[in-house]
């Protein structure tokens, strides 16, 4: 994938943090509206998937770019890259799973 | 002849004893101002040392006059790099007081404001050559990466040209703002990614590519993209902008990189920027000369 | 002696390392900005991955405050910079300059766009700071 990509992903990300990251502090700190969408799971489920898929790309992303340029050799760049690629996949993959125990979708 | 026009020029005397009165007080000494100089010869010193002089500067006094009157009467091993004096080559880059400054453009009054001690050290992020000169190999390996010369598909036209190639105010209003960098270095080496990343193509490479990318007359946007489009490209840009900051001709490179990554983005969803331009034809030419 | 080359060489090669990240003496606000928001990064990796750690844990009332201090300067300066970064806020390039012309980047809409987003981040600051101190412990 051309960094260009890679890069444009990390903005939709942002933008989708600040919508889902929203609705999830709503969800845990406001009393009223909490409450409505504590009501609808699968509401609650599918933002919170949204909003850990976002979170993890960005902030993996972040710490991968941070990584890059503090290590700037072309040979290490690679494999940045992979194992920041391969930690957040099963961060989300857990992530999820604990989810789902909590929620009770499994 | 020569004698009446040379007269309508002289000065009334009064104005003339005035200018001369300005001149020597630009030039008459007001403080003394110690300067701390970096020393370090990479092929000889275990490690920098700083040199400290003293000087009693004018108003007019740049760095670079006070730097060439320390190596005239009192350190003659100092090294330091200058060529034209007016800010149009781009030697004289150093830090200044912690800034990156050209030292030709620069007063020591207004480098010193309030203290009296004028610090000067080689740019950072540049190799050391030898005390405030810097390397600048890799440098002008990166500005050459990004291909900056025109890139057109039509050899024919290229190499035996019939006229010159169509072009709008507006369209040159586009990239003429980044013609005017003199490859001083200081963009580079005022940018943070730099600190640590020696691989970045760095502001002025990529202020340079795109340069060349929005200009009609080129044709090398696709092979431009490859280069700039990398891990250490364009991307590894966040705006901290004090490349712009310290240019000494208001190039403006951060505003060069985000309108880079736009283009790239841009380019993404399939738009392209321009044409080609087409060469004017030959007829228009010749019947201008008539 | 191995020793004695690395140092010749790390005097020779000149290079600021991580404290050029943190270099902002001398420079614009955008200097500032750019250090701060690589800090507040670094500091929401490190409470998402505690926060994960043990499901839903957060420091707790005042430290609550402060992660809404870190979090929401995160947001806004993101929203400055995404604007920045896709071209939106760096005006256009100059076709006359004046003799010692400043940057448009750095003085033209950018600068309304720096202060939109300090005053987008306190005022996300203060309502993030009323829920964690007032709203939470009332919550329970």
């Amino acid at each position: 994938m051309r960094e260009s990509t890679i890069m444009f992903f990390h903005y939709i990300t942002a933008i989708l943090i600040a919508i889902t990251g929203l609705i999830h502090l709503l969800a845990n700190n406001e009393p009223v509206i909490g409450a409505v969408i504590k009501a609808n799971p699968v509401l609650y489920f599918g933002n919170m998937a949204v909003f850990l898929a976002a979170l993890l790309y960005h902030a993996f992303n972040g710490v991968r770019v941070i990584l890059i340029e503090m290590v700037p050799d072309r040979c290490w760049t690679k494999w940045i890259s992979w194992a920041v690629l391969i930690v957040g996949i099963v961060t989300y993959a857990v992530g999820l799973q604990v989810l789902m125990v909590a929620l009770g979708f499994a | 002849m020569a004698s009446e026009e040379a007269k309508e020029y002289v000065l009334p005397p009064e104005v003339l004893e005035e200018t001369m009165r300005a001149s020597e007080e630009l030039w008459k000494p007001v403080r003394k101002i110690k300067f701390r100089i970096y020393k370090y010869n990479p092929k000889k010193d275990y490690a920098p040392h700083w040199e400290e002089h003293e000087l009693e500067v004018s108003r007019g006094m740049t760095v670079l006059d006070a730097l060439l009157i320390i190596k005239g009467e009192m350190d003659h091993s100092l090294g330091v790099r200058y060529s034209c004096r007016m800010g149009l080559c781009g030697s004289c880059a150093m830090m200044i007081n912690g800034k990156q400054m050209l030292a030709c453009q620069t007063r020591v009054l207004e480098a010193a404001g309030n203290g009296d001690v004028v610090e000067l050290r080689p740019l950072d992020n540049f190799p050391v050559e030898r005390d405030l000169a810097a390397d600048f190999t890799s440098f002008f390996e990166k500005h050459k990466s990004v291909k900056p010369w025109i890139i057109r598909n039509d050899d024919i036209e290229l190499n035996n040209p019939t006229g010159p190639y169509k072009q709008t105010v507006d369209e040159y209003a586009r990239y003429y703002q980044f013609t005017d960098c003199i490859k001083c270095g200081a963009c580079l080496s005022a940018c943070p990614t730099a600190a640590t990343d020696y691989e970045y193509l760095g502001p002025q490479a990529l202020a340079q590519a795109y340069r060349y990318m929005v200009d009609t007359r080129d044709d090398g946007l696709d092979v431009r993209i490859p280069i700039v489009d990398t891990e250490h490209g364009c991307w590894r840009c966040h705006f901290a902008a004090s490349c712009s900051d310290v240019c000494p001709r208001g190039v403006d490179p951060a505003q060069g990189i985000q309108l880079l990554k736009r283009l790239l983005i841009k380019r993404k969803f399939g738009y392209k920027p321009h044409k080609p331009a087409e060469a004017l034809p030959a007829k228009v030419k010749a019947e201008k000369k008539e | 002696m191995e020793a004695e080359s690395e140092f010749k060489e790390y005097y020779a090669k000149n290079m600021r390392g991580i404290s050029g990240w943190f270099k902002v003496r001398a420079y614009t606000i955008e200097r500032w900005l750019y250090a701060a928001h690589r800090i507040t990064g670094i500091l929401i990796v490190l409470f998402i991955l505690a926060h994960f750690y043990s499901t839903g844990w957060h420091p707790g009332l005042w430290w609550d405050a402060l992660l809404g201090v870190i979090v929401t300067f995160h947001t806004a300066n993101g929203i400055r910079l995404i604007l920045a970064e896709l071209g939106f806020a760096v005006g256009k390039p100059l076709l006359i300059k004046k003799p010692s012309q400043r940057p448009v980047s750095i003085e033209g809409v950018q600068r309304y766009v720096v202060v939109f987003a300090l005053v987008l981040f306190i005022v996300l600051a203060a309502i993030w700071a009323y829920y964690a101190i007032i709203v939470q412990p009332m919550m329970g």
